[in-house]
C-alpha cells in the first residue's frame, strides 16, 4: 500500500520538491543544524564510538536469537498482566488494534510519535470504525491538522512554516494564533491537554522492548509518551519484531547513543521505560496493556539480504547527511520510511517493486553508512537493491537499454576507444568549456539538473599509448 | 489473523537457517546486580561532591534550575520562595512515606494549598478521578529522586503507591527533592540499578519508571526551541546536603 502521491512518477516528486523554494530553504537549515548537534555531541563522547560497535553487535547478536528473545517478552508481558497480539501484516495490525478500541467502548485515542502506526496507517482505520485518533506529538498534531504526512523521521513537520502552523490552527482549532512559536505550541498545549484527560485509549509505538523484564521503552522531548502511557484506561503499543533487546543492560547501550544521534542531546527529556498495565497501589496507569508485534516483511529478512535494516534505530541521522534527501525532503520518496533507511525499509515492506526508481536515489557517498549510530552499511543494501532491480527486469526499459550497450561497450576496448572517437566529434556543438549543458532528444532529461562532462580532447588510453613520462 | 504459535514459528524458521553475519555478543550483564548497585553505591559515598557538581553542570545544561540547601527542613522554604516567583498557591505531593520527610504541614504553615496523595491506592474510580484534576490544574509537583544522573543530568523516577507518574507531568513546575544517595555517575551504573530492581521480588515498584532530562520541549515549529509543551516547563532539583531518605 502506498502513503504518498504515488499516482506521480518519484521523479516528477523529486523535481517538485526541488523546486519549492521554501523547502529546499527548511530542508538546508533543519539538516545542517542536525547535522552539527549531532557531531557536537559524539566530540564530547569519547565512548561514543565504542558504544556505536557495541550497539551493532547487541543488534546482530539479539537477530541470532530473536525467537528466543521474542519469547521471553511474550512471557514477561503475559505474566505482569499485559497481553501480547500477533500482526503478519499491517492489516492484521490495524485489525486488532480497532477490535481492542471497540471492545473498551473508546470514542477517542491519543497517540504518541510512532513509524509503526504510521506504516500500517492506523489513523484512516480507527476514524472509519468511529474513533477519533488525535496525534500529539506536536509536529505530528500539526500535519494531522494539515492532512499530510511526516517528512522526516524525527521533524515531522520541518516543512511547514510558522506562518503556515498559525493559518492552520487558526482554521482548524477556531483560535486566532500568531506565527510565533512559543505561542503556537501554547495553544497545542491546552488543545491537548483536554484530549490527554478525556482518551479512552493510549496508542504508541515502541523504541525498545526489554525482554527480560518486559517493558517497553518510549522516548520523547514533549512528555506526550508519559502521557498516553499513564492516562487514558487503555494503552495498545505496536512495535517490528526487531526492536526487542535482552536485557537493561543492553537498553543502556542504546539510550546512550540514540538521542545523540538524533537530535543531539545526552538523552531526550523523557525516556519512559513501562510495564504492563498499572500495579497495585498505583494511582495512575493504564487498566489494560497490550503488545502488538508486527512482522509487516520484517521477518522475511531475518534471513534475507535486508537483515542488517533491521538494526534501524529510526533516529533519522541518515536523513539529515544524505544529499538526496536533502535535496527532496520526505514526502519525494513517497512511503512512510524517507531517506537512504527508508528506501530500505520500504524494500523490505512493499517488496523491491515498489523501490525500483528508489533505489537510485542515493550518490552512495557513504555518508548514510558514517552517520548511522549502528553502522548499518546502507550503500551496499542499496547496491544490491539495484542489482535485483536489474535481474528481475523491473527497471524501466530504456535504462535497461542503455546499461545493456553500456555494458557491451565496456567489455570491448576497441569499441570504447571508437565510441571516444564518435562522441568527440558528435558532442562538438554541445560543450562549452568542457563541459556539455544539454544534450538533444530525450537524453535531454539527464542534463536537465545537471552537467555531462565532455569526452576529453585525449583520453586516458590515447595519453598512456604515448606519453611516456606517465609510465614513469 | 495470526496466531502466536505460527508468528513465532515462521521466526524460529528463518533464525534457524540465517547464518550469524558475524560473532557478536549482548552487553555484559551484573551476576549479582543487588551486590554491584552495592558496591556502586559505597564507592560514590566517597566521591560525591564531584558526582553533585558534574549532576549540576549537566542539569543546568538542560535548562534545570539547581537548588542545594543544609537540611530537609529547609525545603518548605525553598518550595515556597520557587512558587511566590511564579504567584502559584496550589502544589501536589508525592506522599509524605515515598518522599522520605513530612513536608505538608510545613507547606501548608507557608500559604501553599497543597494536596497530598495517597499512600495506598484509592478504592472508588471518583476518588482517583479527583486526585488526577488536582494534579491537572495546580501548578506545582513535588516528588523525590530515585537516581540523578551525573552524566545526562537525569531525575530518574520510579512509579508506585504514593508516587504517582502524574505529579513530575502534570503541573508545569516541577520540583525534586533528593540527596546523595541517589547520585550516580553514568548510564552505565543507572543499568546496574534497573537490573537489581528488577531482579528483587520483594520491590513493590510501579508501572513506569521515567527518566527525566530537563523540561519538556519541542522544535517542531521552524526548530524554535520551546519548552513546556506537555510535560512541565520548569525542573527544579532541590539538593539536601544532609541524607534524608531512609
Amino acid at each position: 500500500m502506498s502513503t504518498g502521491d504515488l499516482g506521480t512518477p518519484f521523479r516528477q516528486r523529486a523535481g517538485g520538491a526541488m523546486q519549492d523554494a521554501f523547502l529546499q530553504e527548511a530542508l538546508t537549515i533543519a539538516t545542517t543544524k542536525f547535522i552539527g548537534l549531532r557531531r557536537e555531541a559524539f566530540a564530547g563522547f569519547p565512548d561514543g564510538e565504542s558504544l556505536r560497535d557495541q550497539a551493532r553487535a547487541i543488534k546482530e547478536a539479539t537477530l541470532q536469537q530473536l525467537d528466543r528473545h521474542l519469547e521471553t517478552l511474550i512471557a514477561n508481558v503475559e505474566r505482569l498482566g499485559g497481553r501480547v497480539h500477533y500482526a503478519a501484516t499491517p492489516a492484521e495490525a490495524r485489525a486488532i488494534i480497532v477490535d481492542i478500541a471497540r471492545a473498551s467502548g473508546a470514542r477517542m485515542a491519543v497517540k504518541s510519535k510512532s513509524m509503526a502506526t504510521e506504516e500500517i496507517h492506523l489513523n484512516e482505520a480507527l476514524e472509519a470504525a468511529g474513533i477519533t485518533p488525535i496525534e500529539t506529538d506536536l509536529g505530528e498534531y500539526i500535519i494531522q491538522l494539515a492532512h499530510e504526512r511526516p517528512s522526516h523521521i524525527i521533524a515531522p513537520a520541518i516543512h511547514k512554516t510558522k506562518g503556515q502552523v498559525a493559518e492552520l490552527f487558526t482554521r482548524e482549532l477556531k483560535r486566532p494564533a500568531e506565527p510565533d512559536p512559543e505561542a503556537l505550541t501554547r495553544i497545542a498545549r491546552v488543545e491537548l491537554r483536554e484530549k490527554f484527560l478525556q482518551a479512552d485509549i493510549g496508542i504508541t509505538g515502541a523504541n525498545f522492548a526489554v525482554a527480560d523484564t518486559g517493558t517497553i521503552v518510549l522516548v520523547t522531548n514533549e512528555g506526550n509518551g508519559r502521557m498516553v502511557t499513564s492516562l487514558p484506561r487503555v494503552h495498545v503499543a505496536v512495535m517490528g519484531v526487531e526492536k526487542v533487546v535482552p536485557s537493561m543492560s543492553d537498553l543502556m547501550v542504546f539510550l546512550a547513543i540514540l538521542a545523540k544521534s538524533a537530535t543531539g542531546q545526552k538523552l531526550s527529556v523523557y525516556t519512559s521505560l513501562v510495564q504492563g498495565p498499572r500495579r497495585g497501589g498505583e494511582l495512575e496507569g493504564p487498566e489494560e496493556f497490550h503488545l502488538v508485534l508486527l512482522d509487516g516483511g520484517r521477518i522475511a529478512q531475518i534471513d534475507g539480504p535486508l537483515r542488517e535494516a533491521l538494526s534501524c534505530l529510526r533516529c533519522g541521522a541518515c536523513l539529515n547527511v544524505c544529499p538526496v534527501y536533502r535535496q527532496i525532503g520526505g514526502h519525494a520518496y513517497g512511503y512512510t520510511y524517507p531517506g537512504p533507511i527508508g528506501i530500505l525499509l520500504t524494500a523490505m515492506m512493499e517488496g523491491t517493486e515498489a523501490v525500483r526508481d528508489l533505489a537510485h536515489a542515493s550518490s552512495l557517498c557513504g555518508a548514510c553508512l558514517e552517520a548511522c549510530p549502528v553502522r548499518i552499511d546502507i550503500p551496499r543494501m542499496l547496491i544490491e537493491l539495484r542489482r535485483e532491480v536489474d535481474d528481475r527486469k523491473i527497471a524501466p526499459w530504456p535504462e535497461r537499454v542503455v546499461f545493456a550497450l553500456l555494458a557491451r561497450l565496456l567489455q570491448r576496448p576497441r569499441l570504447y576507444r571508437l565510441a571516444a572517437r564518435a562522441g568527440r566529434l558528435v558532442q562538438r556543438p554541445f560543450v562549452a568549456s568542457g563541459r556539455i549543458g544539454r544534450v538533444p532528444l530525450f537524453f535531454g532529461e539527464w542534463t536537465r539538473t545537471r552537467d555531462l562532462p565532455a569526452v576529453a580532447a585525449r583520453t586516458f588510453q590515447e595519453r598512456w599509448a604515448t606519453d611516456r613520462e606517465l609510465r614513469g | 489473523m495470526s496466531t502466536k504459535a505460527e508468528f513465532l514459528a515462521r521466526i524460529r524458521e528463518q533464525v534457524r537457517r540465517a547464518p550469524a553475519r558475524f560473532a557478536a555478543e549482548t552487553a555484559r550483564r551484573p551476576q549479582h546486580p543487588a551486590a554491584e548497585a552495592e558496591s556502586i553505591r559505597r564507592e560514590l559515598a566517597e566521591r560525591w561532591p564531584e558526582t553533585l557538581d558534574a549532576f549540576r553542570r549537566e542539569f543546568e545544561g538542560v535548562a534545570g534550575v539547581f537548588h542545594r540547601v543544609a537540611s530537609i527542613d529547609m525545603v518548605p522554604d525553598a518550595v515556597t520562595s520557587i512558587a511566590r516567583e511564579r504567584d502559584a498557591r496550589g502544589l501536589v505531593t508525592w506522599h509524605a512515606a515515598a518522599l522520605g520527610a513530612d513536608l505538608v504541614p510545613a507547606l501548608g504553615a507557608r500559604g501553599l494549598d497543597v494536596h497530598q496523595m495517597p499512600a495506598a491506592e484509592p478504592t472508588d474510580g471518583s476518588e482517583r478521578e479527583r486526585l488526577r484534576s488536582i494534579a491537572a490544574r495546580v501548578d506545582l509537583g513535588l516528588t523525590g529522586v530515585d537516581l540523578a544522573v551525573a552524566e545526562t543530568g537525569t531525575l530518574v523516577l520510579v512509579s508506585g503507591a504514593g508516587r504517582p507518574r502524574s505529579t513530575s507531568l502534570l503541573p508545569p513546575c516541577h520540583i525534586a527533592v533528593f540527596d546523595r544517595t541517589a547520585l550516580l555517575e553514568s548510564l552505565r551504573q543507572v543499568g546496574v540499578f534497573l537490573e537489581a530492581w528488577h531482579a528483587d521480588p520483594a520491590s513493590a515498584r510501579g508501572g513506569a519508571i521515567n527518566f527525566i532530562t530537563g523540561p519538556s520541549r519541542t522544535a517542531d515549529i521552524e526548530l524554535t526551541l520551546t519548552r513546556g509543551v506537555h510535560g512541565p516547563k520548569e525542573v527544579h532539583a532541590i539538593f539536601v546536603d544532609q541524607p534524608f531518605r531512609g
